[in-house]
């Protein structure tokens, strides 16, 4: 008898996966895909970090966690409370906690973190607190160099996740990469950027904070979560059973996903805006006019309803809607005008040439376009391009992979136009990417504005109480928009999904996907 | 035989040395400075200073190259820039996978190529033969990529037979290998084909039928033996061929190997692991080639003179 | 001449007629594709994207609304050119390499044929990558790297060539004659070796083709909004389940033109009866 070599193989590949079922794991795993945004997140360390991803809050815990109802609520800090002038603050600790190197928490942990933002990108969450005192073991005390109204709300980000202060010194430059040591519920056991993390689960956890109904080691005792950048192979993923939740769902996707009978899909407030930052400090982008131009040039709604099927909403301005600060003067709102953009490029000088670009003095209005990887950043991106076209502006795309274009945008000013996205629920993010103490990354505008420095100086450290502090972010805000550093495009909401494998509990609590809810995702 | 698997092992020194040159070379072609090529941006003086000292960046090129050279050899292929990990760890993790890949697509083209070629070869012209040059025909015309979203399509997403992606089991090598391996099959199956018909033609095959020696064991035992020459001989040189279609395959079906490494340090602009890996796949390609070699002249003594 | 009428042969079969009517087909898309393209390759309509073919769109729209047929009849332009400019660079200047490296012989044959063989064995791909990370993703790039990556192939062909017709009475003749080395490489045995290169080229070219649209997956050749086969389908991926079309097409566009190209390459070698001296080993 004679068995042909192909059909032993083919009988060979359908065996070998059935012994494969038959191992299913029993085991208390589970595998979810990182939100798009987070892609590419070069490391772990909190404090010196520029870019986070979603899996920072399981390994780093913070002092406060706040709710979607703008609550805050303690997670390593019990209580906390501040002086009527705002010039003191005092922040009682949890006992008992301890790193996952075995280190504990306690206030002398707090007096070596707090200076350590010093000279890092993220100085500015800090830069209010003039000295850290440890009053005892489990009481630290704020003397504050002005009133910072916005304190608890950077430290419930994940920028503030604590680390252990051994670990942190001991590892140098390659912390974040190869070890990431918090007191989170989630140990990290491998990172590979761009690739996938895996977290182990943190047996000795017992300090939930009241936003989680598990007080204990979470459900989950071993957490993939993998970076994929291309939309279609997340969706495959999830739906061959490959990962059992989607952090971030493609909208292109949704309406599969919705009516397939295993998969639940729930959604939560967007927390970020998509945006193309313009860089002011070189032609033709030095004149307001051609800025203007660009940022009217873009067609918000067919964006929204066709690149993203309607989820979601149009951005006319910098923040996020649910922010007092996003509501700006209507008149400074930036929406769809290719009329007026037409006639500014006209005013400037600019000559509508027969290819369909515009040129002044011989040379053609050819701008460089930059996005990163990923299937939504690249058609929006290609869809812009096509939308400047229309108005005479012909711009190149140059596709940059994620975990490098910052790097790219600090090398220098080549790029002009950029389509990028930023998720961040406070107001402070016009202060982050438009002050010009960071020109680069993250100015990726390159402005450096005079009367844009004093409005930000104002609204970071002069405001008292929160309401001063709306007033004066709006202000800057408003500014920001006159001077068209930037065009807004589109702001997602938050869209997850998940198979029958797991788990999810019905409300989730916070403003996004983190450890408070993942603690109670259980594994069925 | 042991003095030409010597001499043609040291045939591939000047090679090696060439093609280290020019890897060598593309941090310093591509537009930048070398430094900037080979560190993060936010590094501080204190390591860009280290990094100097450590390379030799401030000596002549010849010298930096010796440096460079030098270290590859025992095993330091520097640091990646994103994952700041030593290249070379990189590359221990990835090049099983590759391996992997590589070899049952060898293997499957080899055996199901030679087993179409000899199939048609034996029933010349009729409609299996026809088929199965139609079939070559198309596998080696087909983008590996398209074939590969394909399969994609077909066997993962509509069937579930087999992963979409990834390396995290056994079966997840089957569409990759088929991907790949059916581009190699066409190139085998059309060599294996000429080769035994014309070995057909040949004097001693007549004799055998005249002797009356059944004419399915003449094809099997005789003609095919003979007809593997020249199968060995294509195979040997295309074996960077079977490289090169696992750095796409690996691609588009998201598995780790050196291939995905290459691919991913490319755009993410990290030189040293793209040096690293290219130098490992140039090793990779002349040890299959010596190979190669190695077996012809195992089986034909003509090579062996040809050579000394 | 030998060629025009092994030409003539090759087109008369049946087997060569029809891959060589399509090749024209394909051809005059590319040169005429202003005239023939219904729509223009750049205008999106975004309310219309994904559309599935029919009567305004024969081959459906892509996601952002662009007519699909258009697209890839440019694309036809941008693929062919790339190829053809590649490999004709390619072929001129592996000729010249290899005629003077089979005539002249000595170091110079040896430097060459160590710097062939050491390309010889690479996979084209590789070869098409380093060179693009060198020079940078885009048309030029990709036209640089497949001149380069072919290389090899037709100076080791021509060399073999050269080296064979070398040593024939007429060329000793006319040397003997007083004709100078170029002249006798370019006027007496170029001509005859150039019909083997010619048709090597033409299935490079085939070859060709494919190279291109695998860097045009990767991102790494034409940037958008310039169609290209490969580019087309890699972002066509990501309508997988939506619109299959946007993958279909293109696929085929390659698989139609690389084939004709292979078949007619076929048709010409036994016409021209060189089967032999294309084993260039």
């Amino acid at each position: 008898m004679r068995y042909t070599i192909t059909s032993l193989l083919l009988a060979g590949s359908i065996l070998v996966p059935a012994s494969f079922v038959a191992f299913a794991a029993s085991a208390q795993e589970a595998t979810f895909v990182m939100p798009t945004v987070d892609v590419g997140a070069p490391s772990y360390d909190p404090i010196r970090g520029s870019k986070l991803n979603a899996a920072t809050t399981l390994i780093y815990d913070r002092m406060v966690i706040q709710d979607a109802d703008q609550s805050f609520h303690g997670q390593l800090a019990t209580e906390w409370s501040s002086t009527e002038d705002g010039m003191s603050w005092t922040f009682k600790l949890r006992p008992g906690v301890t790193f996952h190197d075995g280190e504990p928490f306690n206030a002398a942990t707090i007096a070596w973190w707090v200076p350590k933002f010093a000279g890092t990108e993220n100085e500015f969450m800090t830069s209010a607190i003039a000295s850290v005192e440890a009053v005892d073991d489990l009481t630290v005390k704020f003397t504050m160099k002005n009133p910072d109204p916005n304190l608890l709300s950077n430290m419930a980000s994940s920028f503030m996740g604590i680390p252990s202060p051994k670990a942190y010194d001991a590892a140098g430059d390659s912390y974040g990469i190869t070890t990431a040591v918090g007191s989170g519920p989630f140990k990290l056991e491998s990172f590979t950027v761009g690739q996938e993390t895996v977290l182990v689960a943190n047996e000795a956890y017992a300090w939930a904070s009241d936003l989680s109904v598990n007080q204990g080691p979470p459900l989950i005792k071993k957490l993939t979560i993998r970076e994929i950048a291309e939309d279609s192979t997340a969706f495959l993923e999830l739906s061959t059973g490959g990962v059992d939740m989607l952090m971030s769902v493609p909208t292109d996707f949704l309406p599969r996903l919705e009516a397939a009978e295993n998969v639940t899909v729930g959604q939560l407030p967007g927390t970020g805006i998509f945006y193309m930052p313009i860089n002011t400090s070189v032609t033709p982008f030095d004149d307001i006019k051609v800025r203007e131009a660009a940022a009217l040039a873009i067609n918000q709604k067919e964006i929204l309803e066709n690149i993203f099927g309607g989820i979601g909403a149009e951005a006319h301005n910098f923040l996020i809607g649910s922010l007092l600060e996003s509501k700006v003067d209507p008149a400074l709102n930036i929406s769809y005008n290719p009329d007026r953009a037409n006639m500014l490029l006209d005013e400037a000088g600019w000559v509508m040439g027969s290819d369909g670009v515009r040129a002044k003095d011989g040379v053609a209005l050819q701008v460089a376009l930059w996005t990163q990887n990923g299937t939504e950043f690249k058609r929006v991106t290609e869809v812009i391009q096509a939308e400047l076209k229309a108005v005479g502006i012909g711009a190149d795309i140059t596709i940059f992979d994620s975990a490098t274009i910052n790097d790219q945008y600090r090398k220098g000013t080549e790029h002009q136009l950029a389509v990028r996205n930023y998720s961040w629920a406070n107001s402070d993010i016009i202060d982050w990417f438009f002050s010009g103490q960071r020109l680069g990354y993250p100015n990726v505008s390159m402005w450096n504005d005079p009367k844009a420095e004093a409005l930000n100086a104002v609204a970071m450290k002069e405001s008292r109480t929160w309401e001063e502090r709306v007033a004066n972010f709006t202000a800057y805000h408003e500014y920001v928009l006159s001077q068209f550093v930037f065009a807004p495009i589109y702001e997602p909401v938050q869209v997850y999904a998940y198979d029958n494998k797991i788990t999810v509990p019905e409300t989730i609590r916070g403003t996004r996907l983190q450890s408070q809810t993942i603690v109670d995702i259980a594994v069925n | 035989m042991t003095s030409f698997f010597i001499k043609r092992l040291l045939l591939l020194i000047p090679v090696f040395l060439a093609v280290s040159m020019v890897i060598f070379a593309i941090v310093h072609l591509v537009p930048g400075d070398p430094i900037d090529n080979l560190l993060s941006v936010n590094s501080s003086p204190e390591q860009k200073a280290e990094l100097v000292a450590r390379y030799g960046l401030d000596k002549p090129l010849w010298q930096q190259y010796a440096i460079w050279l030098g270290k590859a050899v025992q095993g330091d292929l520097g640091d990646a820039i994103i994952l700041k990990r030593p290249v070379a760890d990189l590359i221990a993790m990835n090049l099983p996978h590759s391996l992997a890949l590589g070899g049952f697509a060898l293997i499957f083209s080899t055996v199901v190529g030679i087993a179409a070629g000899a199939f048609s070869a034996i029933n010349k012209n009729g409609w299996i033969d026809r088929i199965t040059m139609t079939m070559i025909l198309l596998g080696s015309t087909v983008p590996s990529f398209w074939l590969g979203l394909l399969m994609i399509m077909l066997f993962a997403v509509q069937l579930g037979w087999f992963p979409v992606s990834g390396a995290r089991s056994w079966d997840a090598l089957v569409l990759p290998v088929l991907t790949i391996g059916l581009g190699g099959v066409a190139l085998v199956a059309r060599v294996t084909r000429v080769a035994m018909i014309e070995t057909e033609r040949r004097d001693f095959v007549m004799m055998l039928h005249a002797k009356g020696v059944p004419p399915r064991q003449i094809a099997l035992r005789h003609v095919l033996r003979h007809a593997l020459q020249p199968v060995i001989t294509i195979l040997s040189l295309r074996i960077g061929w079977i490289l090169g279609g696992a750095v796409t395959v690996e691609f588009v079906f998201a598995r780790p190997g050196l291939g995905s490494l290459l691919i991913t340090a490319l755009n993410q602009r990290d030189y040293p692991v793209v040096q690293g890996s290219l130098l490992m796949l140039a090793i990779a390609v002349m040890l299959g080639t010596l190979l190669g070699d190695v077996l012809q002249a195992v089986m034909d003594p003509r090579v062996r003179e040809r050579i000394t | 001449m030998v060629a025009l009428t092994a030409l003539r042969t090759a087109v008369g079969s049946p087997r060569g007629a029809i891959p060589a009517g399509i090749l024209v087909f394909i051809v005059a898309c590319a040169v005429f594709a202003p005239i023939i393209a219904p729509y223009a390759y750049d205008i999106q309509n975004l309310p219309g994207s994904n559309e599935a073919p029919n009567a305004a769109h024969w081959m459906g729209t892509d996601e952002f609304g662009r007519d699909l047929m258009s697209r890839i009849i440019y694309g036809a332009r941008t693929s062919l050119s790339v190829a053809v400019t590649a490999i004709s660079i390619s072929v001129v200047a592996g000729m010249t390499l290899g005629a003077m490296a089979g005539y002249f012989g000595g170091a110079f044959d040896r430097a060459v044929t160590a710097v062939v063989d050491l390309t010889w064995s690479f996979p084209e791909i590789l070869i098409a990558l380093i060179l693009i990370a060198i020079i940078g993703p885009g048309l030029q790039g990709t036209m640089i790297a497949i001149s380069i990556a072919y290389l090899a192939q037709f100076t080791r062909l021509t060399r073999a060539q050269i080296m064979a017709l070398k040593n024939e009475t007429y060329v000793e003749a006319t040397a003997n004659l007083g004709a100078g080395n170029f002249h006798i490489i370019f006027r007496h045995l170029l001509p005859n070796a150039i019909t083997p290169v010619i048709v090597a080229g033409m299935l490079a070219t085939g070859d060709a083709i494919i190279l291109e649209a695998t860097l045009g997956f990767f991102g790494l050749g034409a940037q958008p909004p310039t169609p290209s086969w490969g580019a087309m389908m890699s972002s066509g991926t990501a309508q997988i389940f939506i619109a299959p079309w946007i993958i279909i097409f293109p696929g085929l566009a390659i698989a139609i033109t690389v084939i004709s190209i292979n078949l007619f390459g076929d048709a010409l070698i036994e016409a021209l009866d060189i089967r032999n001296r294309l084993r260039s080993v």
